[in-house]
């Protein structure tokens, strides 16, 4: 095993990762384009998604891809619910509006924990074994799940560029008052826009269910990547999410084969605070502020 | 004739004598609230209280930091360093708990001082998630150098602290020494809102832009507002470890920062008297609750909601407007 090889499984590892913070940051991002408001509940909608999994799987056998499915239509309702019911009164209130995401993570989490308990369940794909690409090695179910991001990302980037609708949305990320005046109807966009960032939160959650253990306490850990990848690629911004998430996925595997996992995990803290202090548009962003 | 903070309560046109006997009539109904666990005199009962104060004095020095429109999302990290810092200086030097209780102040403050130098020029939403950042970075610190912190293990068997060579360390001297502190940190709080630099705080929460416009340091305030709420949430720190007589990294990790933050918003973010009731309120939840943790998180999370929505002003302000109506009754007979 020479060092090269080491390095080169490091950063295949690294991107598989990061192919997995994709999904879960890109709704951060949308939800807060839209909204202006950090959704601190994201990490609980992704659990969310890995629950409905569990259930629909373990208990109903449903089929684990149709299982998706009934995760993605769950989490647009709930989502839908959570903008109207709560968000809505904040229009224009970042930081309260933010502090009732707070209370909205808690509901879900603790309800989590009330309906399924604290242990760890475990959601079966069906998928296993060892793939083989030339000199390196990728676990089956990881590949399983790059292939379900990626197709999930490509149907939500084509919705985003060529239907009406996402273009609406787009339209009202990079300029709310304008968009509005131009006669996109707002009321409408920010639901949508909020939910299908929990969509894309949940189906995150879904994918990732046969790969890591699903519990209610799952959502902190996620929302911290994706706060990583958000700030590193610029609050709104889906192109810097999208090279950021991959950029970690490899700073982090990289760092924690070669020194250790605590000190990977420090760099990336490090890293965000001296991002925000020298850009705080992100990497790609423009600076706004 | 001076204006107060409060500014629910039509002061104005009353003199300082009546501002001050309304600000004592208040105070009574929290007065005989403070007494009752002397009377109860049960230990479960002196728990809660001691908590309760402590929390208290914890979410009014979040309070000076929102003041300037800013939320700190790592209070809690800031506690943290506090009271490794006290525990360090009391356990390892064998210096007195006083001498502990100024070390804890003083290491939060100077990096608080530090930080807030280098990130208050953030607005908004970049500053929370810097905070956020660096409140995890903290936690990350304290887990990852065991030989001085004591790692996941964290450092059980705190001493109880010691006052004027006198061991606090029955119940009700515990409590009535954090009433103690409670009340110094109500008289600073009421002080420091009245003052010129109080002024200057709410001029820049309310428009920065005209703030600054009007000769205002601005970010000079908010490192200052920024520095004294995080010292004294290191010496809250310091207080807690020596009356649990443990402390861990997780103790002071991000989910006891939210709950600080959520008893502010219950309580009510614009007044002296929200945290205390933010914290008398919210505290007591999880000892009522105990067997049921997923039920108080669900129920701070509803109650959270609530509060955001139909009362801005939080329970502070319900009681300023109740206040105000006692007050307004009084007057037509």
């Amino acid at each position: 095993m020479s060092i090269s090889w080491l390095v080169a499984q490091a950063i295949v590892n690294g991107l598989v990762i990061g192919m997995l913070y994709l999904l879960m940051s890109i709704g951060f991002t949308l939800a807060f384009g839209v909204m202006r408001i950090v959704n601190f509940a994201h990490g609980q909608f992704y659990m969310a998604g890995a629950m409905v999994m569990y259930v629909c799987v373990a208990h109903l056998n449903i089929p684990f891809t149709a299982a998706i499915a009934v995760a993605a239509v769950a989490a647009l309702v709930l989502g839908a619910v959570v903008e109207r019911g709560v968000l809505h009164s904040f229009r224009g209130d970042d930081l309260n509006g933010m502090i009732a995401t707070i209370g909205v993570g808690m509901i879900i989490e603790d309800g989590a924990l009330w309906a399924f308990g604290p242990n760890p369940l475990s959601v079966d794909s069906g998928v296993s074994g060892i793939l083989r690409a030339g000199p390196f090695f990728v676990p089956a179910a990881r590949v399983f799940a790059i292939g379900l991001s990626a197709t999930v990302l490509v149907v939500f980037l084509w919705f985003m560029q060529t239907t009406r609708t996402g273009r609406a949305i787009r339209a009202v990320v990079q300029d709310s008052e304008m968009a509005k005046a131009c006669g996109i109807r707002a009321q409408f966009i920010y639901p949508l826009g909020f939910a299908l960032g929990v969509v894309l939160a949940a189906i995150a959650g879904a994918t990732m269910s046969p790969l890591f253990s699903v519990s209610p306490f799952m959502g902190g850990t996620a929302l911290l990547k994706a706060f990583i990848v958000v700030i590193l690629g610029g609050l709104g911004s889906i192109a810097g999410a999208a090279l950021a998430s991959l950029l970690l996925g490899v700073v982090e595997s990289v760092t924690s084969t070669f020194v250790s996992a605590s000190l990977a995990d420090m760099l990336q803290f490090a890293l965000v605070i001296v991002i925000m202090l020298v850009r705080p548009g992100g990497l790609l962003g423009k600076a706004d502020e | 004739m001076r204006m107060s903070a409060e500014e629910a309560i039509p002061v104005a046109a009353a003199g300082e004598g009546q501002v001050w006997r309304g600000r004592l009539l208040k105070a009574l109904p929290l007065a005989g609230i403070a007494v009752v666990p002397f009377i109860a005199g049960k230990t479960f009962w002196y728990h809660i209280a001691i908590l309760v104060a402590l929390n208290a004095i914890f979410v009014a020095s979040l309070g000076i930091i929102n003041r300037v429109g800013q939320l700190s999302m790592c209070h809690g990290a800031f506690a943290g360093v506090g009271a490794y810092a006290a525990v360090l200086v009391v356990m390892r030097a064998g210096l007195p708990f006083l001498v502990g209780l100024a070390a804890a102040t003083v290491a939060s403050g100077v990096l608080a001082l530090v930080l807030g130098l280098l990130i208050l020029r953030l607005k908004g939403v970049y500053f929370v998630l810097v905070t956020f950042a660096f409140g995890e970075l903290v936690r990350l610190i304290l887990l990852d150098f065991p030989s001085i912190t004591g790692g996941a293990n964290g450092i059980a068997g705190v001493p109880p602290p010691t006052f004027l060579g006198l061991a606090l360390a029955s119940h009700p001297s515990m409590y009535l020494f954090t009433l103690v502190v409670l009340a110094l940190m109500m008289a600073f709080n009421s002080a420091l809102m009245a003052s010129p630099i109080g002024r200057a705080f709410d001029s820049i929460a309310e428009n920065m832009a005209l703030a600054q416009g009007s000769g205002i340091a601005t970010r000079r305030y908010q490192v200052l507002a920024f520095t004294i709420g995080s010292a004294v949430a290191g010496c809250t720190g310091a207080l807690l470890a020596s009356y649990v007589g443990y402390i861990s990294p997780e103790t002071f990790a991000f989910s006891l920062s939210l709950d600080i933050i959520i008893m502010l918003v219950v309580g009510g973010r614009s007044s002296v008297i929200g945290p205390v009731l933010g914290a008398l309120f919210l505290t007591p939840l999880p000892e009522l609750l105990r067997g049921a943790v997923a039920l108080q998180h669900i129920l701070y999370g509803v109650a959270l909601i609530l509060v955001l929505r139909f009362l801005p002003h939080g329970l502070g302000g319900l009681a300023d407007r109740v206040w105000k109506q006692l007050a307004g009754a009084e007057g037509r007979e």
